[in-house]
């Protein structure tokens, strides 16, 4: 899409012959103000976006500096037994301690590969097969029931089932994984599959599309939303789901870290260990928003 | 030679009768009204013509030739507008044509050229969240059309709308049709509607759903020729409240409502009864 003709063509040609009665329903033609308002001041207008842009930051991060405060004061206050839950500043030296020394890099890395790879597995498996089941419904309405038990089976309590079948290495983490992360995925894009417009299918079959051609040009699009809430569900459940595992069987990964630094009393690490998978957490959820909103700039802004 | 026949068609789903005996003949180019009580299988019908379903017993002839499934040949516009969503209203009226086989570029052109005949230019790139209810369905008008098709199949098409809207629509629609030449069944359970846009309105029984009777609606001074590249189609007559005040206007709605009248008071009676049972 070129920006130079969203503009500037409706700003021309005013709602063309829209008649009397509809006009005042017609959303206004597009705002010329804000590239008029450029125009003339160019200096103010890119300043007070920034104003605004600050005061928003500084509002989303506020309860985020509350509570690191709430955590270096209490502590050293005697608030909380600085033992069990050392002061933020000495978990942020401990933190850049084990990043210099090469540790935190080596099990977040090994976390990332499992974590990263099992969610990038069921995504590959999980969409064309619930895209499959959603379009075919008696097949759907056969695998419900079944689909939903082992969604509902905590992924953690097969765990080992899957070290008896496959060992302690790597593939009965990543296997764990995968099996965690394919339900949300599966059972959502299922849904979207179902939940598409009927009516939209059956303008495309009075229009005679072919099935294929359905679902390129109808099912797909319409499923993304759907399909993409799933995989940020995935996301999340990808990495909550190795950290538990890490703690049962591993000799790396930030679970490991965890483990082994609460056993060894090494709380500040622990700390350390904990903060960067919240980290992890929250930019892999922001990566996959950003995602969806490039993909589905078409929704209805809610 | 007409361009649609019914020769008794009949629809049932189950023990259920939707249609019963249906025959009718539409000409080319004519406007065709279906009116009649809710639930008296006035979308059926469409969607039989349509290719949608098919029919249980009789058949329906387009062009001399049975109707077997859904095609190109015949646009429908639906009331709930059936836009993509995710689609611009350039790409919406594009998508009609993309299962026509025409090129990329050419159908940039068109849908532009189809979008402009129904007074949405400017609007090419506006998602459908961001058009009112007329636009939508002024897109989906464009869409139908673009890809050419014989014949334009309407059900309800402004029945969402507030009433302005309606009426705007309908005198768009009507230009739209003389101008084009398209054969137009068009259903619906306004009156008024009814008898304001067709050349002849059918009335529907209620359950099951027969033709209980064609009326032909003509107004003195308002062509009722669509009248495609003649040149002749300029005057358009009394059109808008002038002709809906009209004491003919008011004599053809009288009519339709009588015969619809019985029809909407035994409809009710069977709803109630079954809703008793």
């Amino acid at each position: 899409m070129s920006t130079g003709t969203d503009t500037a063509a409706p700003a021309v040609r005013p709602a063309a012959p829209a008649p009397a009665g509809e006009v005042r329903h017609a959303a206004p033609p597009p705002r010329p103000a804000p590239d008029a308002g450029h125009a003339v001041r160019p200096a103010r207008q890119p300043l007070r976006a920034l104003g605004r842009r600050l005061r928003a930051l500084s509002l989303r991060s506020a309860a985020i500096l509350v509570l690191l405060a709430v955590w270096e004061t209490a502590p050293r206050l005697g608030l909380a037994d600085p033992t069990f839950l050392p002061p933020v500043s000495e978990v942020a030296a401990a933190w850049w301690e084990l990043l210099g020394n090469g540790q935190l890099g080596r099990h977040t890395w090994a976390s990332l590969v499992r974590s990263f790879g099992g969610f990038a597995i069921a995504v590959v498996v999980a969409v064309p097969l619930g895209l499959l089941i959603g379009w075919y419904r008696p097949v759907a309405a056969l695998l419900g029931p079944l689909l939903e038990v082992f969604r509902n089976t905590a992924a953690l309590a097969l765990l080992p089932v899957f070290v008896l079948l496959l060992g302690i290495g790597e593939t009965s983490k990543v296997s764990i994984v995968v099996y965690a992360c394919v339900w949300p995925i599966l059972l959502n894009t299922i849904s979207a599959v179902g939940n598409a417009d009927p009516t939209l299918v059956r303008l495309a079959r009075s229009m005679d599309l072919s099935t294929p051609r359905l679902f390129q040009k109808v099912i797909l699009p319409a499923s993304v939303p759907a399909v993409f809430t799933g995989i940020r569900l995935a996301g999340a459940v990808s990495i909550l789901v190795l950290v538990a595992a890490e703690m049962i069987g591993a000799k790396a990964g930030l679970g490991y870290l965890i483990n082994a630094s609460q056993f060894n009393f090494a709380i500040p690490q622990m700390y350390a260990g904990i903060v960067t998978i919240s980290a992890i957490g929250v930019a892999f959820n922001q990566l996959l928003v950003t995602i969806e909103r490039r993909l589905s700039t078409w929704r209805v802004p809610s | 030679m007409a361009k649609i026949v019914f020769e008794g068609v009949r629809k049932t789903f189950g023990d259920f009768t939707a249609l019963d005996g249906i025959d009718l003949e539409i000409r080319s180019g004519e406007f065709l009204v279906v009116v009649g009580p809710s639930g008296c299988g006035k979308s059926t019908l469409l969607d039989l013509l349509g290719g949608l379903s098919t029919p249980t017993s009789g058949r329906i002839l387009l062009d001399g030739k049975p109707v077997t499934g859904p095609g190109l040949d015949r646009g429908i516009v639906f009331q709930q507008y059936a836009l993509l969503p995710w689609r611009t209203a350039l790409g919406n009226v594009e998508f009609g044509l993309e299962a026509t086989g025409v090129p990329r570029r050419e159908r940039r052109a068109r849908a532009t050229e189809f979008l402009d005949l129904v007074g949405l230019t400017g609007f090419e790139d506006r998602h459908p969240h961001q058009l009112s209810g007329g636009m939508r369905q002024r897109v989906a008008i464009a869409r139908s059309l673009a890809y050419d098709p014989d014949v334009l199949l309407m059900d309800e098409p402004f029945a969402a709308l507030d009433a302005q809207t309606r009426e705007s629509l309908q005198d768009e629609l009507r230009r739209i049709w003389q101008r084009t030449g398209k054969t137009v069944v068009f259903i619906t359970h306004g009156i008024e509607e009814a008898v304001y846009l067709g050349q002849k309105v059918a009335v529907m029984t209620s359950r099951p759903g027969r033709i209980k009777e064609i009326v032909p609606v003509s107004f003195g001074e308002r062509p009722e020729t669509a009248a495609v590249g003649t040149g002749t189609g300029t005057g358009t007559g009394p059109q808008g409240e002038e002709l809906r005040s009209s004491p003919e206007f008011a004599r053809y709605r009288h009519e339709i409502w009588t015969l619809l009248h019985d029809e909407v008071a035994r409809a009710q009676q069977l709803e109630k009864e079954e809703a008793s049972v």
